[in-house]
Order: structure tokens, then C-alpha cells, then sequence
């Protein structure tokens, strides 16, 4: 037996945390901080102190060099603080760990799933490295791969909280006013989606919510979500419905559709 | 084997005494040796209903802390005789229950040869209803026909699938029995109440009786009688009902539907 815990001095263990992602198209510091102040005026604490991943996917031109010092002071004035970057150009991936920011880039997952798409064009690798048109749809966040579906049997009752990691949720006795079920893929509901529903919780836009019997207090794709403080639209009030994100323009819009089944 | 059967709802006041007392008669009726537990530990009502309290001695929690033995505790019903009550303590508070006492007190029960153990769960998912449902076989949710009534019965129904022994252990679910009580067919039919069938279809649990809201449930309770032993009263036969359909007989539902007063009715009044 090794020692008991309260006897180690440093103990680790395995959690999976939130943060924000601050999704980059400007890296320099003033240009941001413009950008900031116009967003955020009035409200300097705004972020709480929340930690944030630096995204770069978005970014129209690999910047040839980063201020981070400058970039992080920056977002701590907004409470907010930078912990680690992902999408970034490889070239640059030693200033920011010299900057105490940690590489998040799930190269692993990636390749797994690089191999196991079908590829019938050539995938790209994994960061694209300059990206010629300028500022690009953001490029979503790499869904994690749908291997682990998870089936709850019962009814989920109210207080209950259900998370399908990487992977589909199938609820097949429906669930309560007061529950909350998260997917990182789809949720499929068979009886009554009442409560809280969201899906591509780690960013996939693809995700979908599914039922047959539409009735939900929220539901969210891929962060995008919809309350019904008005009530439920009569056409799929009580009915099969499907939930899904839609291309309008620049933005992602959420689409509530009814199904007929028979 | 006992089977131990948890009647709870979350909210309070919606008649889970009432019904505690008036179901485990209604099975001593059948025959059935039936122990009925108050486990609201501090707000002692079953005793009352029942009509028992001048004979407390011994209570749950003395038997418990093993200062009295269980037989001395158990108090034998005025009504029936194969019914015994155990009340709770009102001088204590609920931390002095503990799962290996009530585990213990339920063993020896089984041992004594009773068929049924009802237990009248106090209101809230604290110490107290947790460990009145969780040694639980069967469940009887009592639910009011009103919005909060019904949100806490599904987290009670929650609470009964994740914390039960038998979800512990990984054996079949407790058996759940949806009832609903205080029922007034007038008010659903005004449109001022939640129909039996509206709560059914929001909790999705099989439905063993509606108790309809009546005068004489409080008559009863003052008088320490319980409901189903006022002959003739809709309440009495409501219950009588559901312990059939409990012990697993059909019965048609009544008194659900609203009948307009007649003529001579609402001219002679009359009940």
C-alpha cells in the first residue's frame, strides 16, 4: 500500500475544466485592444477571471511574430486569463510556450481521425499554415470522434444531469422539466425532451437534437442556444422535431423542424 | 420476505401521512402483517393520524440507538391487529438516523415475519426522506395536481433510481406506483387543476389511484382514525382501490369525473 493521501504533499488527478476560447483574427496588441474596449467598454471585469485558450484557427495570415507578453496583459485587464493557444502556426509554438502558454492542439485525436475519415481528398494538414482568402469562415473547433454512445435507459428525472462524452446521447424514456442532458454528438430522444438539451458541446456544428416529442425548456448546438420564455412554436410543440445549425450568412442560425413520422 | 414500500413526494403536505396510515391498514385489512415507519424524525404526524400517540414510549430512533428493542417500540394498531406503527422521535433531529439503523430495524422486522413495511417519508431530499427510500422495494409517489407538486415527485423519482440500495447494487429498480391525492374533478374540469392524466404524462409513471380531495380526510385525522376506515366516504373507497390494484387486481378508476349536481340535489343540498 503507498502512503495515504493526506500524507502525499501532491496529489494528481484527471478533470476535464471549461474556458473560453478567444478566437483570434488580430494579434496585435493595440489593434485588440480597440477591438476590446468596444466590445466591453464599461464592463473591465466582464470575464471574471476565466480562464481562455487562444484560438487561431480564424486568423487570415500567420502573424510572423506575437507580442504574448503584451497580448496576455491585455486580456488579464479583462479579467480574463490565457492559459494555453491552439491552431497555431507551428513556427510560432516555441515563442508561446516560452510565454508559459501550454499547446491544447489535440494532435493525437487528429491523426486518429485524419486515418479514419475516408479522405476521398487529401485532408490538409493538421494547421494549415497560411490560409490565402482573407478571414475565412471560422473553422469549427475539431469534434471529438462519435465512438462512445451512451443509452439511458430510464426516465431522466428532474436534478439529473446525463453528459454523453465524445459521443451521442440516446434517451429512450424521454426526460423531465428540471433535467439536463449534454452531448458531445447528437441527442436522440425517444418519449418527451423536456428540461435542458445540448448538444456539440464541444463545438460540433454538425450535432443534432432529435425527438419525438419536442417540449424543451433549452436547447443548444455547438454553444448556439434558444430558450422558449414565449412558449414552445405550436408547430412542433409536442411533436417529433429535430434541432439543428444552419449557415445564414456569416452566422450559424438554430432551426427547430418538425419530423413526421408514421 | 417483507417487502418494504416508501411512500414519498418530495413536497410536503401533499398526504403522505394519510396515505402512509391509510394504505398500511388497508393492507393489514387483506390480512397482511404490515408495519408502518414514521421517518420524519423531529415533526413526529403518523402517530397522530393513526390515532396512537398517547401509547408512544419507544420510538425509531431508541430502537436505533439500541436503548429499546424493537418489539417494545412496535405499537400494535386500535383498528387492526396484524397492524403495528413505529413512530418517530419528536426530541431528536434527523442526523440521528443512519443507514446502518434503519438497515438493522428493517432485518428485524422481516425476521418478526412481517409481509409489508410501509415507510412515511418525511418532505425534502434531505438525510431523513433519502433514508426512508433507500432500502425501499416499492414506491408510492404521492403527487397534488399542481406544477410544483409534480416537479418534486420527478426529483424524488430521480432520487429513488440513484440512491436506492437497489440501484446500488445494481438489482431491479424499485417499482414505482404513481398516486395522485387532494383530487378535485370540478376544479380539473374549470381548468383550474392538472388532470390525473396530465400528471401521469409528465412523469411517466404507472398510475395506482386518484384520492379525491375530501372533508373528510381532516375529520379522520383529527379523530386519529385513518381515512380508509370511514366507511362508505369516497376517500375510504379510493384507498380500498388502490391497495387492491397494489396487490395486483384490477379496479376501474372512480371519481375522477365531475357529475353536475341533479335537480334534487341542489335543491335539498345533501353530499
Amino acid at each position: 500500500m503507498s502512503a495515504p493521501p493526506a500524507s502525499r504533499s501532491i496529489e494528481f488527478r484527471n478533470a476535464t475544466l471549461g474556458a473560453t476560447i478567444a478566437v483570434l483574427r488580430e494579434t496585435e496588441p493595440a489593434r485588440l485592444a480597440d477591438a476590446l474596449h468596444m466590445m466591453l467598454g464599461g464592463m473591465p471585469d466582464f470575464f471574471n477571471g476565466e480562464a481562455a485558450v487562444l484560438d487561431f484557427a480564424a486568423m487570415a495570415e500567420a502573424p510572423a511574430r506575437i507580442d504574448w507578453t503584451g497580448l496576455a496583459s491585455l486580456l488579464r485587464r479583462y479579467r480574463l486569463q490565457p492559459v494555453g493557444v491552439r491552431n497555431l502556426p507551428p513556427e510560432l509554438a516555441a515563442t508561446a510556450r516560452q510565454a508559459g502558454l501550454a499547446i491544447l492542439d489535440d494532435a493525437e485525436l487528429r491523426d486518429r481521425q485524419a486515418a479514419l475519415a475516408p479522405a476521398p481528398q487529401p485532408r490538409a494538414e493538421p494547421v494549415p499554415p497560411v490560409h490565402a482568402a482573407p478571414a475565412p469562415a471560422p473553422v469549427p473547433a475539431q469534434p471529438a470522434i462519435q465512438a462512445n454512445t451512451l443509452f439511458v435507459d430510464r426516465p431522466l428525472r428532474s436534478g439529473q444531469q446525463v453528459y454523453a462524452r465524445g459521443g451521442d446521447l440516446v434517451l429512450l424514456a424521454g426526460m423531465s422539466n428540471g433535467a439536463e442532458v449534454i452531448a458531445d454528438g447528437s441527442i436522440h430522444c425517444y418519449g418527451p425532451l423536456r428540461g435542458r438539451a445540448l448538444a456539440g458541446a464541444q463545438g460540433n456544428i454538425a450535432a443534432r437534437i432529435v425527438t419525438t416529442n419536442f417540449g424543451p425548456e433549452l436547447v443548444s448546438i455547438a454553444g448556439i442556444y434558444r430558450t422558449f420564455e414565449q412558449g414552445i412554436p405550436e408547430s412542433v410543440a409536442g411533436r417529433a422535431a429535430h434541432v439543428r445549425l444552419s449557415a445564414a450568412g456569416t452566422e450559424q442560425k438554430l432551426g427547430i423542424e418538425s419530423l413526421q413520422l408514421d | 420476505m417483507t417487502r418494504v414500500v416508501v411512500v414519498t413526494s418530495g413536497k410536503g403536505g401533499v398526504g403522505k401521512t394519510t396515505t402512509s396510515a391509510a394504505f398500511s391498514s388497508g393492507l393489514a385489512l387483506r390480512g397482511f402483517k404490515t408495519a408502518v415507519i414514521d421517518f420524519d424524525v423531529g415533526l413526529r404526524n403518523l402517530d397522530l393520524i393513526m390515532g396512537c400517540e398517547r401509547r408512544v414510549v419507544y420510538d425509531l430512533i431508541n430502537v436505533i440507538n439500541g436503548e429499546a428493542k424493537l418489539t417494545q417500540a412496535l405499537i400494535k394498531d386500535k383498528h387492526c391487529d396484524n397492524l403495528f406503527v413505529l413512530p418517530a422521535s419528536q426530541t431528536r433531529d434527523k442526523d440521528a438516523l443512519t443507514e446502518e439503523g434503519v438497515e438493522k430495524v428493517l432485518k428485524e422486522l422481516e425476521h418478526l415475519g412481517f409481509d409489508y413495511v410501509v415507510c412515511d417519508s418525511p418532505a425534502g431530499i434531505e438525510r431523513g426522506a433519502v433514508l426512508a427510500l433507500t432500502f425501499a422495494d416499492e414506491a408510492i409517489i404521492t403527487t397534488n395536481p399542481e406544477v410544483s407538486s409534480v416537479r418534486d415527485s420527478d426529483r424524488i423519482l430521480g432520487i429513488l433510481q440513484s440512491k436506492s440500495r437497489r440501484a446500488a447494487n445494481g438489482s431491479d429498480p424499485i417499482k414505482e406506483h404513481l398516486l395522485v391525492t387532494r383530487y378535485s374533478p370540478k376544479r380539473v374540469e374549470d381548468g383550474e387543476m392538472l388532470s390525473y392524466k396530465d400528471v401521469q404524462e409528465l412523469l411517466r409513471v404507472p398510475l395506482i389511484g386518484v384520492i379525491p380531495e375530501s372533508e373528510s380526510v381532516l375529520q379522520a385525522s383529527n379523530q386519529g382514525t385513518p381515512a380508509i376506515h370511514l366507511k362508505g366516504s369516497d376517500v375510504s373507497e379510493a384507498y380500498t382501490d388502490v391497495v387492491a390494484r397494489f396487490l395486483g387486481e384490477t379496479r376501474d378508476l372512480r371519481f375522477v369525473n365531475y357529475e353536475k349536481p341533479g335537480l334534487i340535489k341542489r335543491l335539498f343540498g345533501g353530499k
